[in-house]
């Protein structure tokens, strides 16, 4: 069976990963000399708690290519087919580090490594399509072809109260023309080729979710959809219930971003991801 | 404090080369001239003008520096093209009478004669504006006065002169608002600042390196976020005829010419003494000026430029070398807290107007046409002006929608609205979407005793209308008639309630009502400044 890797951007949660059989690879949260791994040494809680009483900033870090062999080669021993889909090289190195460890694998195993050109939930979405198609018996150039195809039908709108966190961390991209305003705004931010692209201003929390459900809803079929909050489960709960009716509950994922994805956008951020049905 | 001294030959190398230099800065001079009429030919007015004086110089063939002098003088008067020309010929006046007698200076000399060139530029012109090429040449000789006081050295002087110059290029823009509002630093200053630096290089004997080298454009002290698409449109207009001509006579006073020509124009630049003078004056009718003038004495040098003509020009220059963009927003606002929070909402082009002063569609279509951009979305925000924002598009080639925002709240609703990654016709759409969902509250003092919606209304009053139609307020205090207003207007179902106070108002008072207003409502309250002229408050609710 083909065996999916991922990064922990995907924000995929530990159950789904072990129901699906899927491999996450975490990357590192640093708070001045203290390293965490990604959901696995901190949870989104934990992490949230120290962002407000740490003094320090909080920095990011990508795993090593040696990382990345030593996974691809565990993974050798019980398959011949790995496909590794990562967070968009627009927003970290994380890609380029999965293309150097798989050239470091010696064992005689197929990888493919593929840039999913997104982040957060809407990278979520696009591995969950791999391991389910891996599950049903999908050969590795079934579920690569899948993967890219489904590339261009992943959307994702994300809400914030400020983009503070992602200027400072240097991936505020196009959206900068949000950057600056005299008024106060929720921004929605969207990814359009790999980076953060600005959608909308909304004046208030109440019409950025207005914002999010409209936008779930205008699509015609919807294969599933990720949302994810960061502090604010109760508004999370809200949107699921607002959506109930247009995606079935099971086709819904629910998750929260994990710290690294945290780190850049803040403690307010909302998001939802689209997988259009073909 | 003795030093070399300098005669008439330095001075004739050191404005040479000073206008080499100013020659290859000249391009990008035209390209940041905004004031006082954007027609982008400062630099080649500056340059023109010393050719003329470098021209007079030469055929001098006194080397005594008065003599030099005084021949830069007449050749920079005879030559004087447009106002930094002007002011240029009134600087070597001013400098020539500070040298008068002398067959050598000393950097003392120089001080001494820039102080009285700053003094003559400016009684040259009959309203000197700040931030101008006369600020820049008063900030350099005062420079060069304190210097004069260690040293006396030539390159000492010059070199205070020019560092001090520069720095007061680049705070041009915090004294001009035009300057500003376009993103630039003044275009003579700039010029002014390069003659002289110029001059210097001569002085260190590195005028060679004005052949492999370019002068650079003084960076402005205050960042200019968004230089983009906030270039024109922001003078009046129409801009009629530049008129020029140098009068020679006898016994001619040109105080008193100043006087006559005054009404007939704007920008009246009058130099000269009483055998020649030089006019400079922007009119719609230049016959008028020289039959007045022709009964003084004989007209030389006459040019008459139509500067409607170099506007466009202009225009057309400036559109090449902005960043097109796929759709540009053109809105129409008045207060400078609003320019500014339009500017801070992204690149948006706005045509100064609203009640009381509404924009004619010639200053509508102008903006247009200068947005960088064939796709244009128009906000009037005002419902005067709606008719006349209509009447644009068939006069314009380039597809645009006019969404028929009555108020400045539905303007700024409809630019938040707009979204990045639509095309024209959506973003007409979801903005037309944004503007219904807004109410706007105007509040502003009653001039005289009337009757409104069979209410009587008495002077001094204040009223509040709701989106521009109902007296939904009114109350002889400002509170009242804002609380009034609210209760009326449904502000218990508005999410956001939006307090621009205007000129008038302080900051500390609009804090307090908005204070009272969220105690009284569950919306969010927001307090900013929009420096409006006509209304006291403009409220919006969401």
């Amino acid at each position: 069976m083909v065996k999916v890797v991922t990064d922990s951007c995907s924000d995929i949660t530990p159950q789904l990963a072990r129901d699906l059989g899927i491999t996450v690879v975490p990357l590192y949260v640093q708070f001045g000399n203290e390293t965490y791994r990604d959901n696995v040494d901190l949870s989104t809680e934990e992490f949230y708690h120290k962002l407000k009483t740490s003094k320090i900033h909080p920095t990011t870090a990508t795993v090593t290519p040696a990382n990345f062999a030593q996974i691809f080669t565990t993974l050798g021993e019980e398959t011949k087919e790995i496909v590794a889909i990562t967070l968009s090289e627009k927003f970290s190195a994380i890609y380029a580090t999965a293309l150097q460890g798989k050239a470091m694998v010696e064992e005689d195993c197929r990888i493919e490594v593929i840039d999913s050109q997104a982040g957060a939930g809407a990278q979520m979405l696009l591995v969950i399509a791999a391991a389910k198609m891996a599950q049903s018996g999908a050969n590795l150039e079934e579920i690569v072809e899948s993967v890219k195809g489904a590339i261009p039908r992943v959307h994702i709108r994300m809400t914030f109260d400020t983009l503070e966190y992602l200027r400072r961390g240097g991936r505020v991209g196009k959206a900068q023309a949000f950057l600056g305003g005299l008024l106060k705004v929720n921004p929605v931010l969207g990814i359009k080729d790999g980076a953060a692209f600005p959608i909308a201003r909304c004046r208030n929390r109440a019409q950025a979710m207005d914002f999010l459900v409209d936008f779930v809803k205008a699509f015609g079929r919807i294969e599933a959809v990720a949302l994810e909050d960061a502090t604010t489960p109760e508004e999370l709960e809200l949107l699921a219930q607002r959506l109930k009716d247009v995606v079935p509950a099971e086709r819904a994922y629910r998750s929260k971003v994990s710290p690294v994805v945290g780190t850049h956008v803040g403690p307010h951020v909302l998001a939802v991801s689209v997988l259009e049905a073909e | 404090m003795k030093t070399d001294l300098a005669n008439g030959q330095t001075l004739k190398e050191m404005f040479a080369s000073g206008t080499a230099w100013l020659e290859k800065s000249a391009p990008d001079i035209n390209a940041i001239n905004v004031f006082p009429v954007p027609d982008g030919d400062t630099g080649t007015n500056m340059v023109l003008t010393m050719q003329f004086a470098l021209q007079e110089a030469k055929s001098d063939s006194d080397s005594q520096a008065s003599s030099v002098a005084k021949s830069l003088a007449h050749g920079a008067l005879m030559g004087a093209r447009g106002n930094s020309g002007v002011i240029l010929s009134q600087f070597f006046r001013g400098l020539a009478k500070g040298l008068e007698g002398k067959a050598d200076f000393d950097g003392g000399d120089f001080a001494r004669a820039l102080a009285g060139a700053s003094q003559t530029a400016y009684k040259g012109i009959a309203n000197p504006v700040e931030g101008t090429i006369l600020t820049v040449l008063k900030d350099a000789s005062k420079a060069a006065k304190e210097a004069a006081k260690d040293s006396h050295a030539m390159v000492t002087i010059l070199e205070a002169a020019v560092k001090s110059a520069e720095e007061s290029v680049a705070r041009t823009p915090s004294l001009l608002p035009a300057l500003r509002d376009a993103g630039v630093v003044d275009a003579g200053g700039q010029g002014l600042y390069v003659l002289l630096d110029g001059a210097l290089q001569f002085l260190r004997g590195e005028s060679q390196k004005i052949q492999y080298r370019r002068p650079r454009l003084v960076v402005a002290e205050t960042e200019f976020v968004r230089r983009v698409a906030q270039m024109p449109a922001r003078l009046e207009i129409p801009y009629g005829y530049c008129t020029n001509f140098v009068l020679e006579g006898r016994n001619l006073d040109s105080g008193k010419i100043e006087k006559s020509l005054k009404k007939k124009g704007q920008s009246l630049i009058v130099t000269g003494d009483d055998t020649l003078v030089r006019v400079h004056i922007h009119s719609f009718e230049p016959g008028e000026i020289l039959k007045y003038a022709t009964k003084l004495g004989r007209l030389h040098e006459i040019t008459i430029n139509n500067m409607d003509d170099q506007y466009a020009e202009f225009i057309k220059m400036q559109r090449e070398r902005m960043p097109q963009v796929d759709i540009a927003v053109v809105t129409v606002a008045t207060g400078d807290g609003f320019f500014e929070l339009f500017h801070s909402l992204g690149n948006i082009i706005i045509v100064p107007g609203g009640q009381t002063m509404n924009p004619s569609v010639r200053e509508l279509l102008q903006a247009v046409e200068s947005a960088p951009s064939d796709n244009i979305i128009l906000l009037p925000n005002n419902k005067n002006i709606v008719s006349a924002a209509s009447q644009v598009g068939s006069l314009t080639s380039k597809k645009m929608k006019v969404i028929p925002t009555r108020n400045i709240p539905q303007g700024i609703a409809a630019f938040l609205a707009f979204g990045y990654d639509l095309n024209l016709e959506q973003n007409a759409k979801a903005m037309e979407k944004a503007v219904n969902r807004v109410k706007a509250i105007e509040v502003t003092r009653a001039v005289r005793d009337t009757r409104l919606d069979g209410l009587e209304i008495k002077k001094g009053q204040f009223i509040a209308i709701l989106n521009d139609e109902d007296l939904i307020g009114r109350a002889g205090k400002v509170r009242e008639a804002i609380l009034d207003a609210l209760g009326k207007a449904g502000a218990e179902k508005a999410g956001i309630i939006s307090v621009y106070y205007g000129a008038e108002i302080k900051g500390a008072e609009a804090q307090e009502i908005a204070k009272e207003v969220r105690d009284r409502y569950k919306a969010e309250v927001e307090v900013v400044h929009s420096g409006q002229p006509h209304y006291h408050y403009i409220i919006s609710l969401e």
